[in-house]
């Protein structure tokens, strides 16, 4: 991989005698991307450089299906904006240099993004609420950032106010349906009273992130560093972000429920109506159980052999269904 | 006599969670944690699985026997009527039980539409009931993470 990536990048740093690629290795998590980071160092215009990166390439099978170049637009359109994220650099579709479709960006080098830190770790007792606080904020600003004019119209097809929903829900039913290795009897009832109970149409079309959530981002004691994973963005429903920020499953109280949305509202200038919430509450067990099943089914047919599909499967399956029939007034 | 598999799996979850600390990059202590966490949900799962598939495919049968008395559907019923007539089959592995129980269910995903919101005593009772199936169903899949 060290020279497959030193002659790749060897071009397009305008290295004169070669790229020395060091430190490489693959990060904990991501199921759905492989994620190596690594450092590079070179020569250019007579002077000694050196960069650190982040290497993002397909897997050959993962938890979620998606295409690498929309998640690279994502990116991209909130470059130096309010949404910290990282710098996009080289976006690669063929599996020529590597094997696999890959992008490479900046590493931010500053945060962390264990959960369990944040969570309860004594070195952020002083920070936690503000980096609650302050997730929302960010959240707020993908929300409201203008979209038409990026990259992302070119890689997905907006839906309109009132079709964000019953599109969002097409797609996880249908993933649902192609990768169940059971029949899912209380998905199947959320299911039903998602179509029978419909949101209001959204206040806007917004880039949703799709996985935004504690975990996903890099935070420090001085706040949000850098917004990842947007390999299931898409544009929709912004209530989409705030009922999965907000979920069950992954919320971490780093600030009580009604602070975030008071926070958020603020914000953003949106409304985070109760029956707005509540079906994408529902709406969020039904796309998380389509993400273990599709990971599921990965690992039980032989395309992957990535032992977080199977932990994803073990432990979230039974609690996602859990989630759901709380979230339908049916649970115990 | 050999040792019962679900205390294999457990020492080999402590050893793998041990082996972790040995383990010089972040992914590869990532795989022996995952390893070890995995080797600790099967232990529990092997020594269940076949009573609680035992005892689930009982209790969606039961509630399939209860429908084909108010499904009117016919598709449904022949539905009903084949799946009821394969069980209990005298096949005790895992696997058949498995096959059973997720004929069952799917069986009952259809049956619960079809009763669902619909108003009558009997509708309005076999609902009741499935969705407390559904609850008890949560119930018995429950494994220890250390969450």
């Amino acid at each position: 991989m060290e020279s497959k990536l030193a002659s790749y990048l060897a071009p397009r740093l305008e290295a004169e005698d070669g790229v020395a690629i060091s430190n490489l290795f693959r990060i904990p998590g991501g199921a759905s991307r492989e994620t190596w980071m690594f450092d590079a160092a070179w020569r250019a215009g007579g002077e000694a450089k050196s960069a650190p990166f982040v290497l993002r390439m397909d897997p050959p099978a993962s938890l979620v299906e998606s295409e690498r170049e929309v998640e690279y637009a994502f990116y991209r359109a909130f470059e130096g904006t309010n949404v910290p994220v990282p710098r996009m650099r080289w976006l690669e579709l063929g599996l020529e240099p590597l094997g696999a479709p890959f992008f490479i960006m900046d590493r931010i080098t500053v945060g962390e993004t264990n959960v369990q830190n944040l969570a309860s770790g004594p070195q952020y007792d002083g920070a936690r609420a503000m980096i609650g606080r302050r997730m929302y904020e960010v959240l707020a600003a993908i929300h409201t950032a203008e979209w038409s004019g990026t990259d992302i119209p070119k890689v997905v097809k907006p839906p309109t106010p009132a079709t964000c929903w019953r599109e969002a829900l097409d797609y996880w039913e249908g993933m649902i349906d192609a990768n169940e290795l059971s029949p899912q009897p209380i998905i199947r009832a959320a299911i039903r009273w998602l179509r029978a109970n419909p949101p209001p149409p959204a206040q806007r079309v917004s880039v949703v992130h799709g996985d935004y959530r504690v975990g996903n981002f890099l935070y420090s004691n001085d706040g949000i560093h850098g917004v990842l994973d947007w390999e299931m963005a898409h544009l929709g429903d912004p209530i989409e972000d705030v009922a999965w920020a907000m979920h069950e499953i992954w919320h971490r109280d780093l600030i009580p429920r009604a602070e975030c949305i008071a926070v958020y509202e603020e914000a953003s200038g949106l409304k985070v109506a109760p029956e707005a919430l509540r079906w994408w509450d529902v709406f969020t067990g039904v796309k998380a159980q389509g993400i273990w099943l599709t990971g599921a089914r990965s690992f039980q047919e032989g395309r992957s052999s990535e032992l977080i599909l199977v932990a994803a499967a073990y432990s979230l399956v039974n609690r996602t269904d859990e989630a759901v029939l709380q979230s339908l007034g049916r649970g115990a | 006599m050999t040792p019962y598999p679900d205390r294999v799996l457990m020492v080999m979850a402590g050893a793998l969670g041990a082996l972790m600390a040995e383990v010089r990059t972040p992914f590869g202590a990532q795989t022996a944690g995952l390893s070890a966490a995995l080797a600790g949900l099967l232990a529990q799962e092997w020594d269940r699985a076949a009573a609680r598939l035992v005892e689930e495919n009982t209790a969606v049968t039961g509630l399939l026997e209860r429908a084909r008395l108010i499904v009117t559907d016919e598709a449904l019923h022949v539905r009903i009527d084949t799946v009821i007539a394969r069980i209990p089959a005298s096949d005790l592995r895992v696997s058949a039980l498995r096959t059973e129980n997720d004929e069952l269910r799917g069986v009952l995903v259809d049956v619960h539409a079809a009763v669902d919101g619909v108003a009558g005593e009997q509708h309005e009772l076999l609902n009741r009931l499935i969705w407390d199936e559904l609850r008890e169903s949560t119930r018995r899949r429950h494994l220890v993470t250390g969450r």
